[in-house]
């Protein structure tokens, strides 16, 4: 390719033709508008022209070819209005990829690609997160790029147009109830905790830093965790599932509320027997929850590691004890919650139509 | 500074909210105005600058998509035509578009009465 640098001004127009050509789609209509935009701008030369008296520098034509705008922002002006999926189709798809990815892709990965990770990997819970989490990544990178081409090829056939003809009154949803819900940031900001504590919990097992920190050196995790660790990761992945459907079914408004009174009463069924399981004593020594790690037993300052082991399940007794009476109170609340809700909808069902609708 | 922080994002944003609802009503307005000027002929510069010297000021890339679009329509025809040793393209309105225009004008006075009437009683 040639370049030229004349010193006729002009040739700045010619110059600036070109630059907007390279964004137009190569066709006859768009030559044709250009030919236009030429005429129209060396039409605007001559004007200025005759009004100064002289011909124009640079500088003046620059002036003008700046007041017309930017090549591309010109081009785009000009050129045919060009996007991939037009408004109609866009709450659709927006609706359809969110549905995708994260209620279809996201529960998949979590509970069928995610175990048989597990079971390819040996049981490597750090690596099983890893790969799934990587996977979910590409699976969830493809899902979305097959949605946007399905779609943008429904939006150049235009096969959505006659939906318009095939709507029905009759089938739109029912009204919803105007119940106080919970707000979705707080849903969403919840699923984002209790997603996060999965995957701190898958980790402990191997990782066990995360839950003792720099006490790993001598401590290690009890019996207890044996018994308790899968009910506990069962009720985490029940909780995120909870959470999943009152997002995508806001529409439940009983579901938030008897849901999370079963999940309250799950947990502190198992807090309590976590409690009665502690109380156990093993031959004297009482180490439910963290015990001295095999390494160190031979140590010198072993009497000093007994002593903060047993400071440490001590607490960690007195923590559950806590939480049982904190879940207690938390099931009372939502017993009342759902009671209230309960008689708010009788009353409700019983009143006339016309009253239901305002 | 964070009240002057949000008084300018207030004001760019009623900006934003002006420049759109202009750029809307406009809209609408532009194409009766292209039309009723192309009753005479004429080419795209001395039509811009007709509308210019009338108050509507609009630039080249908005005119010569509509201008093009019109004539899909059938409401203009146009032909390349040299003057002053410079090829030119000119514009006039076709019968259909003449038909068209006094049906919109007709409309476009309606709603001016329409306009004027609830202005008078605000």
């Amino acid at each position: 390719m040639s370049t030229s640098s004349s010193r006729n001004p002009l040739e700045l127009v010619d110059r600036y033709l070109q630059a907007v050509r390279f964004w137009l789609p190569k066709n006859r209509r768009q030559e044709d508008l250009l030919a236009e935009l030429g005429e129209d701008l060396r039409s605007q030369i001559e004007e200025k022209e005759s009004e100064l008296g002289h011909a124009l520098s640079t500088d003046e034509i620059s002036e003008i070819l700046k007041r017309c705008g930017a090549p591309m922002l010109v081009a785009s002006r000009l050129g045919p209005r060009r996007h991939l999926i037009g408004p109609t189709l866009f709450p659709v798809y927006e609706f359809v990829l969110k549905m995708v990815l994260l209620w279809i892709l996201v529960p998949v990965f979590i509970f069928i690609v995610g175990p048989a990770t597990l079971a390819s990997t040996n049981g490597d819970w750090g690596k099983t997160v890893l790969v799934t989490l990587g996977n979910l990544w590409s699976g969830a990178f493809v899902a979305a790029g097959i949605i946007t081409l399905v779609f943008a090829i429904l939006e150049r056939t235009r096969a959505i147009a006659d939906i318009n003809c095939k709507w029905d009154p009759s089938s739109l949803p029912p009204l919803q109830k105007p119940e106080r819900k919970t707000s979705f940031v707080q849903t969403i900001c919840e699923l984002a905790f209790n997603v996060f504590g999965l995957v701190w919990l898958l980790l402990v097992p191997n990782h066990p830093f995360l839950i003792l920190g720099p006490a790993t050196a001598f401590l290690k995790l009890g019996p207890i965790w044996h018994t308790f660790y899968v009910p506990i990761v069962l009720l985490t992945v029940a909780v995120i599932v909870r959470l999943a459907v009152a997002l995508a079914r806001s529409q439940w408004t009983a579901f938030p509320l008897w849901s999370q009174l079963l999940q309250t009463a799950v947990s502190l069924l198992l807090v309590h027997y976590m409690i009665q399981a502690a109380g156990h004593t093993v031959q004297g020594d009482w180490h439910p929850f963290v015990t001295i790690a095999d390494g160190v037993r031979s140590s010198e300052q072993y009497v000093r590691y007994t002593t903060i082991a047993a400071v440490v399940n001590v607490s960690l007794l007195i923590g559950l004890v806590g939480t049982w009476l904190g879940v207690c109170i938390g099931g009372a609340v939502q017993t009342w919650e759902l009671l209230k809700h309960i008689r708010k909808n009788r009353s409700v069902s019983q009143q006339p139509a016309s009253v239901q609708l305002r | 500074m964070y009240v002057t922080y949000c008084m300018s994002n207030g004001s760019q944003a009623t900006t934003e909210v002006f420049e759109n609802l202009k750029l809307e009503l406009r809209r609408g307005c532009l194409t009766l105005a292209v039309l009723t000027q192309l009753r005479t002929e004429r080419y795209g510069y001395t039509l811009r600058k007709a509308l210019a010297d009338d108050g509507l000021e609009i630039d080249e890339g908005t005119l010569y998509p509509l201008l093009r679009r019109l004539e899909n329509q059938g409401l203009l025809v146009s032909q390349w035509r040299e003057e002053d040793k410079r090829n030119k393209r000119f514009y006039r309105l076709s019968p259909v578009g003449e038909q068209i225009l006094e049906q919109l004008l007709g409309e476009w006075q309606r709603i001016n009465t329409s306009l004027s009437k609830i202005l008078q009683e605000a």
